[in-house]
């Protein structure tokens, strides 16, 4: 049986690799049917704007990665509302369908897991 | 179900430890190594936050952290631990969430 896992990522999408690396790690999981979800929390939620134009600064589109989670069976992603609120996004013009959730739902998700990774 | 938190980063130039603690289930503990043991400074905005925490939340702190840094005091709800305390507390909790 696998130990299920629980993925928080914290990172916004394009200041540094580590948004890439955190979803290459779902993706990977994923492949191998581990059981997981991914929590995007913090400045993590601004990867879910819709249309973003990182060829402008010369990096790959995480979208392509981000839509191709549910292909994965990684159809368990979560955000958190305050992260959201916080900076001004509104839940339903975001561009991956997350279940987005307030803290003491946070506090329930987290111990549901086996793991947990925080990046 | 609870889990050991585990911070390493300064409270006052990085965002881990005001995201952290709403997190904080009522059964799970929180352990301050590295830089952020400056969360127990007194008169302090993150040393305030840590004595709100709801009583049940088990508070830590890495004694050789708390000491190299000659932290004048720290709450009483929190326990100065060692190493071997550490990997104990890792094993005792349910899972260990690390905010690399």
């Amino acid at each position: 049986m696998n130990r299920s896992l629980l993925i928080i990522c914290r990172q916004s999408p394009w200041s540094s690799l580590q948004a890439r690396e955190m979803l290459d790690i779902a993706l990977t999981g994923g492949a191998f049917d581990l059981p997981l979800a991914l929590l995007f929390l913090d400045d993590a939620v601004l990867q879910l704007l819709p249309e973003q134009q990182p060829s402008l600064l010369q990096q790959k589109d995480l979208t392509a990665n981000l839509q191709a989670l549910p292909l994965f069976g990684i159809e368990q992603l979560y955000a958190a509302r305050r992260s959201l609120t916080e900076r001004g996004l509104d839940e339903l013009s975001l561009g991956l369908p997350v279940q987005v959730l307030d803290d003491p739902e946070l506090k329930q998700l987290i111990s549901q897991y086996d793991q947990v990774i925080t990046l | 179900m609870s889990t050991l938190h585990i911070l390493s980063h300064s409270p006052f130039s990085d965002g881990r430890f005001s995201s952290c603690l709403p997190l904080l289930g009522d059964e799970d503990a929180l352990l301050l190594s590295g830089d952020a043991v400056y969360a127990l400074q007194p008169h302090t905005a993150p040393h305030q936050q840590l004595n709100t925490l709801t009583s049940s939340i088990a508070l830590f702190a890495l004694e050789e952290d708390v000491s190299a840094r000659h932290l004048p005091a720290w709450p009483a709800r929190v326990k100065l631990v060692d190493y071997p305390d550490f990997v104990a507390l890792c094993c005792h909790y349910d899972r260990v969430n690390t905010w690399l």
